[in-house]
């Protein structure tokens, strides 16, 4: 019956891909997640040229140069760029040697709403730092080298992917139950079941069994894409393996409460939309918790798709076992307590 | 069960089919409570659920197979597809399947596990003549097989072919419980003869013969006793010489019964439409 629903193999299959290719494309395609600054060098000069150089080799900033001559405010007007730096003309006078009381001043024009704001104002100031610093010729005492908390192997797609996973194993069992309850109770199928000696239990196993099936074929599609596009180097392991297991059971179950209270297949899908929207954005998934306000970590800890998008990153990418194992319980429960709830408030009677 | 909409016929069978908890009383099917031995029951009973569906995606005989498989055992499904005449629609898809045929799957289905009791809600609102003629053939050979079905209804020439049992119900309560003839003879007024436009010299005889005749739309109503009755009457126009247009003989109804009991007419229903 799976796959004689086109649509039905088309969510299954094409929105997890959809998903990776779109989130592959952002974090690893393109300038690499580099951010554009607009320079127009009034300068011209030596010095100015190895500045530009510098800001170039911090890696993180693609620059666009912005011709001499041209009308800097109606450029802006044209381009709406993010960030602009004016190097003034007299840029390179200030490093006449000995000529110490020259000052110049770069003019950092940055668009205050843009979240890559605060990252250009650091970079343009920090290597003007190291500028004055030769000027004034000190060394340099302190230096930073940095590597990624993972093994260096990983790249972002690989820090995604357990979102994606998570995400994934959510959307498509609480979909799938909230659409299959709320249509089988409205054509009828419904009271026909009832008629036979299954079980509100069983028929709701039997749904957690079968909503599996259907996470397991998303996501071998999600790794595939990944692995065959993006190089992903992440495999299932065992705890990841029970952590899809027992998210499935929970959010199938968390689907099956939610139809028992929506009489229309209409609102279903609306309703369901409610309950997943936030824990897609409040659970860590796209955004690292760290950023979000204190109130919204508070909210995400009680949120279940959080442990779930935790303990898959610390399975799959950190290798920590002792927290995907926490996580782990944490869902097991979950699980437990809303299949629990599932069964007792689903009815088998006609009302 | 015979009833308009709204009178109980439903409630009452989805009580037996163990899908409804009844708030008073006490019901049993085949010896067994529908409170405490549900399930026991469910695998002795078929159901044809009012506004039956199966799956849209599965064929005719997936569906039939894929309700089977609950039960501890189940008739082959060929057979049962033979006995419903469906078998050019077997590998057919069930959403493709046009009202009558759908209800005769679903009667199939109700049938997979070899019940002793066949519960067949409504089976034929909705449908057309022709597909309602198709789903009584089924019924009837149901009863030949001697099946006990329980068939709810709101057509009357339907429980009247059909049934060797009727009851009548509204306002959840029976009013009437038997054969249709039974019913018919307990709660009839009899037979009747209807003499329509007869002449003066035709109703001067009559009226004489018989004097608990009734006169209604100019029609002459006269209750017949026994089967000489008739021919009386014939010989006793003919004597007359008068003339008239039609000479006809009515038998009641359970129309007639229901509207002699409840003061209303079967088609007029109640208050609510039952749907669940």
């Amino acid at each position: 019956m799976f796959y004689r629903s086109k649509s039905s193999v088309f969510w299954t299959i094409a929105f997890p891909v959809i998903l990776i290719l779109i989130f592959g494309a952002i974090f690893s395609g393109g300038n690499g997640g580099k951010y554009n600054i607009h320079i127009q060098d009034l300068s011209d000069s030596q010095m100015s040229h190895k500045f530009i150089e510098a800001l170039n080799q911090s890696e993180v900033i693609n620059v666009i140069d912005v011709g001499k001559d041209v009308n800097i405010s109606e450029y802006i007007r044209e381009n709406s760029p993010t960030a602009v730096l004016i190097i003034p003309s007299n840029f390179d006078s200030a490093f006449i040697p000995g000529a110490t009381n020259n000052t110049t001043q770069l003019k950092l024009m940055i668009d205050p709403t843009s979240t890559s704001a605060n990252v250009i104002t650091s970079i343009v100031i920090s290597v003007s730092d190291h500028f004055n610093l030769a000027i004034a010729q000190g060394g340099e005492i302190i230096t930073l080298k940095r590597t990624d908390i993972a093994s260096e192997q990983f790249n972002f797609i690989d820090f995604f992917l357990p979102g994606i996973i998570a995400l994934t194993t959510m959307t498509t069992t609480i979909f799938w139950t909230v659409d299959i309850q709320s249509r089988y109770r409205e054509n009828g199928i419904f009271k026909k079941l009832m008629t036979t000696p299954l079980t509100r239990m069983e028929w709701l196993a039997t749904q957690i069994l079968w909503q599996l099936v259907v996470v397991f074929i998303s996501i071998a599609t999600i790794l595939v894409v990944g692995i065959a596009l993006y190089d992903v180097e992440l495999t299932l392991d065992p705890i990841a393996i029970l952590i899809i297991i027992s998210s499935s059971a929970l959010f199938s179950s968390m689907g099956m409460i939610l139809a028992r209270f929506i009489k229309e297949p209409e609102t279903a899908g609306t309703a369901a939309n409610a309950i997943t929207f936030p824990m897609m954005f409040l659970s860590g998934t796209f955004f690292p918790l760290e950023t979000m306000p204190e109130y919204l970590r508070a909210v995400a800890q009680v949120l279940p798709l959080t442990y779930v998008s935790d303990g898959l990153r610390d399975a799959m990418v950190y290798n920590n076992i002792v927290g995907a194992t926490n996580s782990l319980v944490v869902v097991v429960i979950l699980a437990m307590i809303f299949f629990l709830i599932g069964v007792a408030v689903s009815r088998w009677k006609v009302e | 069960m015979l009833g308009p909409n709204g009178a109980g016929k439903t409630t009452t069978v989805e009580i037996l089919e163990c899908l409804r908890s009844m708030t008073s009383g006490e019901a049993r099917v085949l010896g067994l409570d529908v409170m405490k031995k549900a399930r026991e029951i469910k695998y002795k009973i078929g159901v044809l659920p009012q506004d039956f569906n199966a799956f849209d995606l599965l064929t005719v005989k997936e569906n039939i197979q894929f309700f089977g498989s609950m039960y501890d055992r189940m008739l082959d499904p060929m057979d049962l597809i033979k006995a419903m005449d469906l078998q050019e629609k077997a590998d057919e898809y069930f959403k493709n399947l046009s009202g009558g045929l759908k209800q005769r799957v679903g009667v199939a289905i109700a049938m997979v596990n070899d019940p002793e009791i066949i519960f067949l809600d409504e089976p034929t609102t909705g449908l057309d003549p022709k597909a309602r003629r198709e789903v009584w053939k089924v019924i009837e050979e149901l009863k030949k097989k001697g099946k006990t079905v329980i068939l709810t209804t709101h057509y009357m020439e339907e429980a009247e072919i059909l049934s060797d049992r009727v009851g009548i119900i509204d306002r959840g309560r029976f009013l009437a419980l038997g054969s249709p003839r039974e019913i018919i003879d307990e709660h009839g007024s009899g037979s009747h003869c209807i003499i329509a436009n007869a002449d003066a010299k035709c109703l001067n005889v009559l009226k004489e013969r018989w004097p608990d005749h009734e006169i209604r739309n100019g029609n002459f109503i006269i209750p017949l006793r026994d089967k000489d009755n008739l021919v009386e009457i014939i010989y006793a126009l003919d004597g007359s010489g008068g003339n008239y247009e039609q000479i006809q003989v009515t038998r009641p109804t359970l129309e007639d019964i229901f509207l002699r009991l409840t003061g209303r007419k079967l088609a007029e229903g109640g208050d609510t439409e039952n749907a669940e």
